[in-house]
């Protein structure tokens, strides 16, 4: 099976990937609020007994509510894999930078948690594009860092985070 | 735990978890990221990995868990630094190994706020660093 990402990557030169420095997105909304069960079915990957993501009675006297892990963020905005109106989903700003690169790997990620994100709220995205580095050349292959900055707000307004990642992309060392 | 009781520096206890084929799978389920490294280990040897691997959501998740075990159930991880070296492969084992490097009252956004410095570093079986990250726990004071 060969797994086809192609739909969400946009590909261009390093010259191109500069333009794209500074640029911002619209808000990208979560299709549905945040659920106890996304909440719970990542705290159990995790193996996470924090009272805050099991225990309602516990979570709302403390927090207002089940607390959404911080963790689980960036998982609460992506697309789902499949929509009913045939159109792909929107992919992260990062993966929008034209670059030659055909891979993805994440490098890091530095995240501030201003306020708790619960259970029913709606969450959206604005993403900006840092800064993209020259080509490097890695043990995984050639390619540029992306860093992008994500600010997240819930639907009243207030920003809940704010997360810079650098992700690289890359041509797979081997590949042609 | 209150932020009073906590001693600068201190080691927290190791702790080991092991990931199978489940848990990777689980990974991509629970957090919709579905690129294919995450779930398919054809496409994963493609690119040069061993097999599938745990992402970025999964291990700040694992950090979380470490930082807010010892903080208790009132503490909150209110920022967190990763940087990514290596990857958690399905049937490796991810194992955490933390200590309290500072705390301090943090005053900036007008609110006086405890927080609790800490070190976390996630090592695979072979003792490799794979995740080093530093943490900030907010915890209650007084009594």
């Amino acid at each position: 099976m060969t797994a086809d990402l192609s739909y969400e990557f946009a590909f261009g030169t390093y010259e191109d990937a500069l333009q794209m420095v500074g640029a911002r997105t619209e808000p990208r909304f979560a299709g549905t609020a945040v659920s106890g069960a996304r909440i719970q079915h990542f705290a159990s990957m995790v193996r996470d007994p924090n009272p805050g993501y099991w225990d309602a009675e516990f979570a709302k006297s403390v927090w207002g509510g089940l607390v959404a892990p911080p963790a689980l963020l960036t998982g609460l905005l992506m697309p789902p894999p499949w929509v009913p109106n045939g159109q792909p989903p929107t992919a992260s700003i990062s993966v929008r930078v034209p670059l030659p690169g055909t891979a993805i790997i994440n490098a890091s990620n530095d995240a501030e948690y201003l306020t708790p994100v619960l259970e029913g709220d709606i969450l959206s995205v604005v993403e900006e594009v840092v800064a993209v580095s020259p080509e490097k050349k890695t043990r995984l292959g050639s390619g540029h860092f992306i860093e992008t900055l994500e600010t997240y707000y819930r639907d009243d307004g207030a920003i809940v985070a704010t997360c810079t990642n650098t992700l690289f992309r890359f041509t797979p060392a081997g590949a042609r | 735990m209150t932020w009073d009781d906590v001693s600068v520096p201190a080691q927290l206890p190791e702790v080991v978890d092991q990931i199978s084929y489940e848990r990777v799978v689980m990974n991509a389920a629970t957090t919709w990221d579905y690129v294919p490294w995450h779930y398919n280990p054809q496409y994963a040897k493609d690119h040069g990995h061993p097999t599938i691997f745990v992402n970025t959501m999964h291990l700040a998740g694992f950090i979380d868990r470490i930082a807010t075990d010892f903080g208790g159930p009132y503490s909150r991880v209110v920022r967190r630094k990763v940087s990514l070296l290596g990857s958690i492969y399905a049937g490796d084992s991810m194992v955490a190994r933390g200590r309290v490097i500072g705390k301090r009252i943090d005053t900036a956004g007008g609110a006086r706020r405890y927080l609790v410095d800490l070190e976390v570093s996630i090592f695979n079986q072979h003792d490799e660093l794979c995740c080093p990250a530093e943490v900030a726990v907010e915890l209650t004071s007084g009594p």
